[in-house]
């Protein structure tokens, strides 16, 4: 029986982890989603003439503002974001790591609980 | 869940296959939903080109009504037919000259078909394997339910 509860905490800690898992893999793909849209716009400021004015949309109105500036504020913004993209790789790995053990566990556990209900007589029925 | 690459599906049993098919067709729903998706904002560039080519010097001082919600406008006068304001993407706009603007929009409408290509390709094949897997599925099971359930088909 205890071999039982301990299965099931398991198993309830594997589907923790199989949530936490796919919650950084959806912040990785709206990094990745943010970080084309950003070199998308790098690309276009690079083929920009002089008299193209860059505006900027601040609530629901444009502000001009200087080429150079807007430049440089779309390359600190790419910086931030593979910073974070190298952050939640990192999480996306640890998170990964702690699941192949608890799978490893898993496994011990489902296997002794084999053992267990092969070995005891049919007599004493175990209950899934 | 974790099987090799390289194994092959017909050593797979019922269970297996329907979990493997399950999981194909997750993926091939998201590919017709990113397709769809970009089918969509083809279309809107399109447009967009569309209404570049309307302010042109012939209409100049001409009346518009502009739009300033979804239901109400004001009577405004095309003064400026040689520059228009484009959104870049990022909350960034850029005043280009007409032609500067056509060229954006043609490009942008150009990679985006582009990656309709490549997906629609990928979307192929996804469906070739799916079809595959299916028709291996249908024999396993016809399998099963004429020799008994417990003889497997090796």
């Amino acid at each position: 029986m205890s071999l039982q509860a301990k299965l099931q905490q398991a198993s309830s800690e594997f589907q923790n982890l199989q949530a936490d898992l796919s919650k950084v893999i959806e912040a990785r793909q709206r990094l990745e989603a943010q970080l084309s849209e950003n070199e998308l716009v790098k690309k276009e400021f690079a083929t920009l003439a002089p008299e193209n004015t860059v505006y900027k949309l601040i609530g629901p109105v444009l502000v001009k503002q200087d080429q150079a500036e807007a430049k440089s504020n779309v390359d600190t913004r790419l910086d931030f974001i593979r910073s974070e993209i190298r952050r939640v790789e990192g999480q996306i790995k640890e998170i990964e790591s702690k699941q192949e053990k608890k799978k490893a566990e898993l496994a011990q556990i489902q296997t002794a609980l084999q053992q267990a209900s092969s070995s005891t007589p049919p007599s004493a029925p175990i209950t899934v | 869940m974790s099987q090799p690459q390289t194994i092959n599906v017909t050593d797979l049993d019922i269970a297996q296959l329907s979990e493997v098919r399950k999981q194909l067709e997750d993926e091939l729903n998201h590919l017709t939903n990113s397709f769809a998706q970009l089918k969509q904002a083809q279309a809107k560039f399109k447009a967009c080109l569309e209404n570049v080519k309307e302010v042109k010097p012939e209409n100049k001082n001409k009346t518009i009504l502009v739009p300033l919600t979804n239901s109400l406008y004001v009577p405004g006068k095309l003064s400026d037919p040689e520059h228009v304001i484009v959104d870049v993407g990022t909350g960034y706009y850029v005043k280009k000259t007409r032609p500067q603007a056509v060229k954006h929009y043609t490009d942008k409408v150009e990679y985006i078909r582009k990656n309709v290509d490549s997906l629609e390709d990928t979307i192929q094949k996804k469906r070739d394997n799916m079809n595959y897997l299916t028709n291996i599925l249908q024999q396993k099971i016809q399998a099963e339910t004429q020799n008994g359930p417990s003889a497997r088909s090796q």
